[in-house]
């Protein structure tokens, strides 16, 4: 599989600051992956979403080293609108990406594409069918304002979905939300996942990193200091102390395992914990 | 030391510059409303014009000025006139600020007599020729009684206006630095002359340590 | 199907014409006002006084009397109070009418000033009148759009259109901020100075979230392609009724024949 997105030896600054929020970081985003990033609070999970989707440096300013590429090519050779047209982004405040001009959902789904010149039949059509995906078809009338924060954060992931990106950067889509909106936003992710797009996911919620992440990038003061495969990360105790929280079931696991309990091996999500103590069970009884 | 920085309309014109142009003119209208609620004797309804005219220059914050007062017109079409006083707040302010006006005292001093100077002149003209000295402001009433003890219309306005833009711009000169001094520098460096405010604060901070 | 939908379309046959058809008629209408506005019998501005009618008129007819009405109101108002001050305070040599109030107080209706109120008065009140009921014939988005297709840059109409709507975000927020601020203990009753005391207590949180507000928007606006540099489509749009030739006909038939009457004036 192609990488898409790939950082060399990056360092980052933001203006005025004292030290960098990102040090020295090299990866690789390869195509039709799911990453999640995780660690904890300040340890560089937005800048690293704004690095990779083009706004630091061009919008925060400071001073980035190193090197960005987009598919191969250096990422201050993009303009914007090059950008949007690769790579969606969302974040975390739902009211923010409101565009803030249009008095129905229908047309704020729609603003997007209008922006790109697309027909209007078109947009007809596209629209239509990202409002039935995520959901927010019934609300078509509604004013954007008038809705709840799930409600939001959906049309927010439908405006950008709508204009069909090949990468998505989702920073925190949930941390506004209730469990309930919650819930809903992560239906439409795992309808990313089911299409095979290449999606880098900040998330504080690990057990839905463990649930839908192929690999995961673990950040500490900047620093990139662990990545793989998310069993492998995942597992790892050792972030513990990092105030990386691990998903509840390798919690489970790595305990039963202090209680001699021979677990094949550590399992992330709940399904995987069923399988493990399924089998486990299976042995002692033969 | 100092060295020159190069504007242009251009870079002026960022599009966080655009955005804060709807936010001075719903300011511009919420800090007026705030003032009739709390029954302070001032217009404090250019707020929003000064703080983009410190911010972004006196392009922007001339634009912020025409579309308030094209949208106040919407509802009430005797104040589109008045558009261009509002504008001229706005490129005054912005001017000031350029030469780095809000600086030190004196600079602080010529940049409101500067701009109370603009507004008078501006204003004067619009409030005689066209409206015969009356406006939609409790101000008239003022005006109207200088009129009635035999003094010259003109004298009439321009005594009404030194008295309450003058306060009303010092007033909204202070609250509006008191704003930007509390916008973080990471915020501020994003706008056009944003800079200068944080090497102010840097400096104060160096005099007080 | 939703281009059909969010189309504009009122039942009123002036009322539905393009915005910029009635910018012009606006226009001219303000045109002929001036014009007339020059001729006096003597010094008085009778026919543009006359001519006051015509818009209260044109709106009757437009079908939208009642809302601008409200506007009317206002207008109606200032321009007494500015025919009053006028005619009672501009002092000149020929007093029209005169009364003793008491003792030695009189108040007299000076000629000058009687006529230059009336002058500014029905000027005003014309030419505000016109653009009132351009205003509530037309629906902002409609006068934005249109002016779009003339040429006008995209990022002027959004910022136009995201103006009309912060203007009520904002208005919501300082109602919950201000709200906030008295259950908080803020004072904003009292005398003048309590009172000012409390205005910065209202407005700084409003302004500075709004500002941190501005900068997540830009991103947003950068990812929804905001800055592509291309033609622009709108699902929204303003479309002729088919009956503007007809109005622009009429209206410029008006302007000349009152053109044409000042300049008869004139040499006759």
């Amino acid at each position: 599989m192609g990488v898409v997105i790939e950082l060399r030896n990056v360092t980052y600054s933001y203006p005025l600051a004292d030290k960098p929020a990102i040090k020295d970081v090299s990866l690789k985003v390869e195509e039709g992956k799911f990453y999640g990033v995780i660690g904890k609070n300040g340890s560089g999970k937005t800048t690293l979403c704004s690095i990779i989707r083009g706004f630091a440096p061009s919008f925060f300013k400071g001073e980035l080293e190193g090197e960005v590429l987009l598919y191969g090519k250096p990422m201050s050779e993009y303009d914007q609108g090059e950008l949007a047209l690769h790579m969606g982004y969302v974040f975390q405040n739902p009211f923010n990406q409101i565009s803030g001009v249009k008095e129905t959902v229908f047309e704020e789904v729609a603003f997007g594409l209008e922006n790109f010149g697309v027909p209007v039949e078109e947009i007809e059509e596209r629209v239509m069918d990202i409002m039935k995906l995520t959901k927010i078809d019934h609300l078509a009338e509604q004013h954007p304002f008038e809705l709840s924060g799930g409600q939001q954060q959906r049309l927010a992931l439908a405006s950008i979905l709508v204009l069909e990106p090949d990468i998505m950067v989702i920073d925190e889509p949930t941390s506004q939300l209730d469990p309930e909106g919650t819930e809903s936003v992560f239906e439409i992710i795992s309808q990313l996942k089911k299409a095979r797009k290449t999606v880098i996911l900040v998330e504080h919620k690990v057990d839905l990193i463990a649930e839908y992440a192929d690999e995961i990038f673990v950040l500490n003061d900047g620093e990139l200091i662990k990545s793989g495969d998310k069993h492998d990360v995942l597992t790892d105790v050792s972030l513990l102390d990092h105030g990386v929280q691990l998903p509840q079931m390798a919690v489970l696991g790595h305990r039963l395992r202090k209680r001699g309990l021979n677990l094949d091996y550590i399992p992330i999500t709940e399904k995987e914990a069923k399988d493990v103590i399924g089998r486990l069970i299976y042995r002692e009884a033969q | 030391m100092a060295e020159k920085k190069k504007y242009s309309i251009k870079t002026d014109f960022s599009l966080l510059a655009l955005l804060l142009i709807p936010i001075a003119v719903a300011v511009n209208f919420v800090g007026g409303q705030v003032a009739v609620l709390l029954k302070i004797p001032l217009y404090l309804d250019t707020i929003g014009t000064i703080m983009v005219g410190m911010l972004c220059g006196p392009w922007v914050g001339g634009l912020a000025g025409l579309i308030t007062n094209l949208v106040l017109g919407i509802a009430e079409p005797t104040f589109i006139p008045f558009a261009i006083v509002n504008v001229v707040v706005g490129v005054v302010t912005g001017l000031c600020a350029r030469w780095d006006g809000f600086s030190v005292w004196w600079k602080w001093i010529i940049s409101m007599v500067l701009m109370s100077l603009a507004s008078i002149i501006s204003a004067a003209p619009i409030v005689v020729l066209l409206y015969g000295g009356i406006t939609a402001s409790g101000t008239s009433l003022i005006t109207a009684t200088l009129m009635a003890t035999g003094m010259n219309i003109w004298r009439a306005v321009i005594s009404t206006e030194l008295v309450f833009t003058i306060s009303d711009r010092i007033i909204s000169y202070i609250i509006t630095y008191l704003i930007i001094r509390v916008i973080p520098d990471r915020t501020l460096i994003k706008f056009s002359i944003g800079e200068n405010y944080i090497k102010k604060r840097k400096a104060d901070e160096e005099a007080a340590a | 199907m939703w281009a059909e939908k969010l189309r504009i379309r009122k039942n009123n046959v002036i009322a539905d014409l393009y915005p910029l058809t009635k910018l012009w008629i606006a226009a001219l209408y303000a045109l002929c006002v001036l014009i007339l506005g020059t001729m006096k019998i003597d010094g008085y501005p009778v026919y543009m006084m006359a001519a006051f009618l015509v818009v209260p008129i044109l709106a009757l007819l437009s079908g939208i009397f009642k809302k601008f009405l409200n506007v009317y109101k206002g207008i109606f108002t200032l321009c007494l109070f500015i025919l009053v001050v006028q005619a009672l305070l501009i002092k000149s040599e020929e007093i029209v009418w005169g009364f003793k109030l008491f003792g030695n107080f009189t108040i007299n209706v000076y000629k000058g000033g009687l006529q230059k109120g009336l002058d500014l008065s029905f000027n005003i009140m014309n030419i505000a009148s016109i653009l009132a009921w351009f205003f509530q014939t037309t629906e902002n988005k409609e006068l934005v759009y249109a002016l779009e297709k003339k040429g006008m840059s995209p990022k002027a109409s959004y910022v136009f259109l995201s103006t009309l709507q912060m203007i009520k975000v904002l208005q919501h927020n300082s109602r919950v901020i201000m709200n906030a601020q008295q259950a908080r203990g803020v004072e904003t009753e009292g005398n003048l100075f309590v009172r000012a005391r409390a205005f910065l207590p209202s407005m700084v949180p409003l302004i500075m979230g709004s500002i941190a507000n501005t900068e997540e928007r830009v991103l947003t606006l950068e990812s929804k392609g905001f800055s592509v540099k291309c033609k622009k489509t709108h699902i929204f749009d303003v479309v002729p009724s088919g009956n503007e030739r007809t109005a622009m006909i009429i209206a410029v038939t008006i302007t000349i024949l009152v053109v044409v009457w000042r300049v008869l004036a004139w040499v006759l």
